[in-house]
């Protein structure tokens, strides 16, 4: 199939569904591009699964576009290159590794020696040659996923949607699997996963969007949205040699603010600028007779963009 | 703490409805229908009327007074009424070798006495004894009638035939009396089975058929039930993620439950070939479009239950209810013939009575294969139905 360049792999436009009084999806709006790892978070309740169930086809949206390579979902021609993983391990537990991947690949449409060679390919990329004949059912968490993630890309798909991909997994199965999806990523397939995990969305994907009740409310790269958020400003601790005895006045007597509080020996403060404000607030502690015993600066991360942007914690 | 686990476990019973109506519930429907089948049917009498054609081979006075006998007889009743003056004693016997009636009266002539002759199907064991009994008071009760009638025709010469009469009967013995009485009676009706003669075994084919059509039903429920397993854990969202269709897989399914269905039977059978001596080889072709068209149904009703139902532990109690029920009714756990007359026409409702009518009509009558047509026409119908009615249910797991 042939790709315009201009073409988005995946576009979404104004994407409704309600179940009742329950708006799942207000007008979700957003594009993946080619080869684009695209991360979706949200707490529970926001639409994520919805979204991904739209995308998926599983799911009839009372309302919006969407478009697969510039085609409709609709079309067959269009969902051949779209795999899914569901959050759930959707697996054949009383069946092998090898025979759930073939099953899977014939039912991508996969025959003959294509479906040989993508079954190797799955084995090795999974690491799970030596148990591929070996129940699903016996093997742990991260090993099912792994086969889980094998089953979802047999056939090769252009776009990859993953739901929760890592849920329940240790961290190193976890950093595995990421390790297996940079390699797809590498290949060019577009990604798209939701998760929890800010971590992951931070480190595994080149944009972030962020739903909340149904509706996106930021979209972009974590440094884009930390800027148009919380912007350049950084988050300084200091600790001090004994306990304060009374917060520290900052600032020109109109504008002067007081950081600190008494009796305990650490200060927190947001500076925009580090290099400038720094040297000042450490010389100003030091004319007030304190010692500094540690500094530390904190980049603001997608915790705090979350928090700004939402209101709220990002919850498991 | 064993009072704990007891409580916890009362708790858990009380909050699960499928669990609660298995315990209570069908047992108590089940004893019912037990109850109304052995314990007086629902419409008239309490035992089932027994089909019955009639030959009158003798066409005298007595036989046409036993004849009127019979008919008013509460626990037969009389098919091809308007055509019996005309049967033949072959004719009749075809009428119950291919099931239109269960047995055959005849009135006949030994050693110049009149008898009778009760062509019988010997699976119905219960309708010898009835109708021997009845045949054998109708034809007393006519043969006495007709003696009084007789002394009441020769009134001029009653006195004298009085006389002669009393003198006769005072020189007889009582005993030899009810002893030439008994033997005349035993005489008088004569049971000969027109439909197991030359079978090994001829009933176990047919409580073969009863129990297979019974658990062709459990697999394909439990068939069903993978289906909704793959639902919960979200392996068909998968599926239907891919190039596959739901009509497909139905199509898929309900295939491969006939193909299980099938082979079930086939095992089945083929064991009882070997140590019961049911001739499958020699039924092989109507035991095999029968096998198909129950398994089909079958494979139909399983799929529409899965479709029906939202979890494995409904699809589990509905079908345990339905299935027991429908086997009741159907003849595969009692036969048919023990039931009144509205208990079968309800029995006609479930798959297990026109199986088991086909397989009777394979094994036991011995009828050639188009006589199955009925039976093959109603289940294919009934899975094709049932698959259709799954397909139209299932919409709601395509796409929510």
């Amino acid at each position: 199939m042939n790709y315009l360049r201009s073409t988005p792999a995946l576009a979404i436009h104004d994407l409704r569904k309600s179940y009742g009084d329950l708006h799942a999806l207000r007008g979700v709006t957003f594009c993946l591009e080619r080869g684009e790892r695209l991360a979706f978070l949200g707490p529970n309740g926001a639409g994520k699964t919805t979204l991904i169930r739209c995308l998926a086809g599983l799911t009839r949206a009372d309302h919006g576009e969407i478009h697969l390579g510039g085609k409709p979902l609709k079309s067959v021609e269009a969902r051949k290159h779209l795999g899914f993983v569901p959050q759930e391990i959707a697996l054949y537990r009383d069946l092998s590794t090898r025979q759930n991947m073939l099953a899977f690949g014939r039912f991508y449409g996969l025959r003959r020696s294509e479906l040989r060679n993508r079954l190797d390919w799955a084995l090795q990329w999974t690491g799970l040659g030596e148990r591929a004949d070996d129940l699903v059912g016996t093997f742990s968490g991260g090993m099912q996923r792994r086969v889980n993630l094998a089953c979802g890309v047999m056939h090769a798909p252009q776009i990859l949607l993953l739901d929760e991909p890592t849920v329940g997994v240790d961290p190193q199965s976890r950093q595995r699997i990421f390790t297996m999806l940079d390699e797809l990523s590498e290949s060019g397939t577009s990604i798209l996963l939701t998760t929890h995990h800010l971590d992951e969305a931070e480190e595994r994907s080149d944009r972030i969007v962020i739903l909340d009740q149904g509706q996106v409310v930021a979209d972009g790269s974590i440094e884009a949205l930390v800027k148009q958020s919380v912007g350049t400003q950084r988050w300084v601790r200091l600790r001090i040699d004994r306990p304060l005895t009374a917060p520290l006045r900052v600032g020109a007597a109109a504008d002067a603010a007081l950081i600190g509080t008494t009796g305990e020996d650490r200060i927190s403060t947001r500076i925009d600028d580090v290099s400038t404000h720094l040297p000042g607030l450490i010389e100003l502690v030091r004319r007030r007779g304190y010692g500094i015993a540690d500094v530390q600066v904190e980049a603001p991360s997608l915790h705090h963009v979350f928090l700004h942007l939402t209101g709220y914690e990002l919850r498991d | 703490m064993i009072l704990t686990v007891m409580q916890i476990s009362c708790r858990r019973l009380l909050h699960n409805r499928v669990e609660l109506l298995l315990t209570f519930i069908v047992p108590i429907a089940f004893f019912s229908i037990f109850a109304v089948i052995f314990g007086g049917g629902l419409g008239r009498g309490t035992t089932p009327r027994i089909k019955v054609v009639t030959v009158d081979e003798v066409d005298s006075v007595v036989s046409r007074l036993i004849m009127s006998a019979l008919k008013e007889q509460e626990s037969l009743r009389f098919v091809r009424e308007e055509e019996s003056s005309q049967l033949s004693r072959s004719e009749a016997q075809e009428l119950v070798r291919n099931g239109t009636a269960t047995m055959a009266i005849v009135l006949c002539k030994e050693a110049d006495q009149l008898a009778a002759q009760l062509l019988a199907d010997a699976s119905d064991q219960v309708a010898s004894q009835v109708v021997s009994a009845v045949v054998n008071r109708s034809i007393m009760l006519s043969e006495a009638e007709y003696q009084v009638s007789q002394l009441g025709v020769s009134d001029a010469s009653e006195s004298g035939d009085q006389q002669n009469i009393a003198a006769t009967n005072e020189g007889n013995d009582p005993d030899a009396e009810m002893l030439g009485i008994e033997e005349s009676l035993s005489r008088k009706v004569e049971i000969v089975d027109v439909m197991g003669e030359g079978k090994a075994n001829p009933v176990v084919s047919m409580y073969a058929s009863g129990i297979a059509v019974m658990f062709l039903l459990f697999g394909a429920t439990g068939g069903g039930g993978a289906l909704l397993e793959e639902r919960e854990n979200q392996t068909l969202d998968r599926l239907l993620s891919t190039q596959m269709s739901m009509d497909q897989l139905l199509l898929g399914k309900w295939f491969y439950m006939t193909a299980v269905g099938v082979l079930q039977v086939g095992v089945m059978f083929l064991w009882a070939q070997l140590v019961f001596n049911v001739d499958l080889v020699g039924h092989l072709d109507g035991f095999l479009m029968m096998t198909v068209v129950t398994a089909l149904a079958a494979s139909g009703f399983g799929l529409f239950l899965a479709t029906l139902c939202k979890t494995r532990g409904q699809l589990n109690g509905l079908s345990v209810i339905l299935i027991l029920t429908m086997s009741a009714l159907g003849g595969s756990m009692v036969p048919r013939y023990l039931m009144s007359d509205q208990l079968q026409q309800y029995g006609l409702w479930t798959f297990n009575a026109w199986a088991l009518d086909g397989y009777t009509k394979v094994f036991w009558r011995e009828l050639p294969v188009d006589a199955l047509a009925p039976q093959l026409a109603v289940l294919l119908f009934s899975g094709v139905a049932f698959l259709l009615a799954a397909r139209t249910l299932a919409v709601r797991w395509e796409s929510d």
